[in-house]
């Protein structure tokens, strides 16, 4: 089976695309992100910036219309739905085979 | 206030020396083609990092500078199209950096080599459209004796020759230095394209 190729999502771009299963601007996105890792992933603001460019160039974000004129605001696409599930399997199937073979 | 004109391609090395003058107490003010502003103040560590981005529109560029400030960096210099961004930490609970990885940090290098190739690129159709209409005449600058117009001058002598030779060097010199500043450009450009790619590659494998 032929992987997607945006598989396997780095740490950041993971924790990016679930913060935005509801809409959010950037800072919401960086204060999400720390909460949902457990504070394990701070993400600075150059890097988000340029995270959400790389998202939305491979369609897997969009921007939304706000009320906020300064903060471009951001949702997941059905594209970005699709591969967070695959990467979830993914990561799932590496998860059940260590498990097995650890005995954990 | 007090100006210093001075240039750079590594980042690094530019953050390091606002902070240092910041230290010394001259405060950052802001960067022009001019060169760097400084305000006299108090003494003070200061945290100065400096992204690489070209906006197209005022509401991309005001997005970015919202995300810094909103993160705890001030912005302190820089315009949609100017590329270099400065900021300063001013909120004590925020990240040390503007990046949290390394291939990020990379990237601004990445996109300052770009800009310079582009900016390269650009007078190369120039130049040869002056090459090619003899506005400029290569040939010329391998024999220097193609660079005298007067006619007849190589075969004169003693006074007669000096004369002409002299009248004519200051403007053989502004034409052949005209002649040579687009090439020297294209070839300037094409270096600091060259090393920013080389800082790019430095930082992507640290």
């Amino acid at each position: 089976m032929n992987r997607d190729k945006n598989l396997p999502l780095t740490e950041t771009t993971y924790y990016v695309l679930l913060s935005l299963l509801e809409p959010a601007h950037g800072y919401i996105i960086m204060q999400k992100v720390e909460e949902l890792s457990n504070h394990q992933v701070k993400i600075a603001a150059g890097t988000l910036y340029g995270a959400i460019e790389n998202l939305l160039k491979q369609g897997m974000i969009q921007s939304v219309k706000s009320e906020d004129k300064r903060r471009k605001t951001y949702v997941i696409t059905e594209k970005g739905k699709e591969v967070l599930k695959l990467d979830f399997y993914r990561m799932q199937h590496m998860i059940g085979i260590t498990k097995e073979l650890l005995n954990l | 206030m007090l100006r210093k004109f001075k240039f750079f391609i590594d980042f690094d090395k530019e953050e390091k020396w606002l902070n240092e003058m910041a230290k010394k107490g001259y405060q950052f003010l802001h960067k022009s083609i001019f060169g760097y502003t400084f305000q006299e103040s108090e003494p003070e560590n200061t945290i100065i990092k400096i992204d690489f981005r070209r906006f197209k529109n005022q509401a991309d560029f005001i997005d970015y500078i919202t995300l810094f400030e909103d993160s705890g960096w001030k912005h302190v210099s820089g315009s949609k199209g100017s590329g270099a961004q400065y900021f300063k930490k001013i909120d004590p609970n925020a990240h040390d950096d503007i990046f949290s990885d390394q291939l990020s940090k990379a990237g601004k290098y990445k996109r300052l080599s770009e800009m310079f190739i582009e900016l390269g690129l650009c007078y190369v159709p120039i130049f040869a459209a002056l090459v090619a209409t003899d506005a400029i005449d290569i040939a010329a600058l391998f024999h220097p004796k193609q660079l005298y117009l007067t006619k007849g001058l190589w075969d004169m002598t003693g006074g007669e020759f000096w004369k002409a030779f002299l009248f004519e060097t200051p403007f053989v010199i502004f034409r052949t230095l005209s002649w040579l500043f687009i090439p020297i450009m294209i070839l300037l450009y094409f270096t600091f394209g060259y090393k920013a790619q080389m800082l790019f590659e430095k930082h992507k494998n640290q």
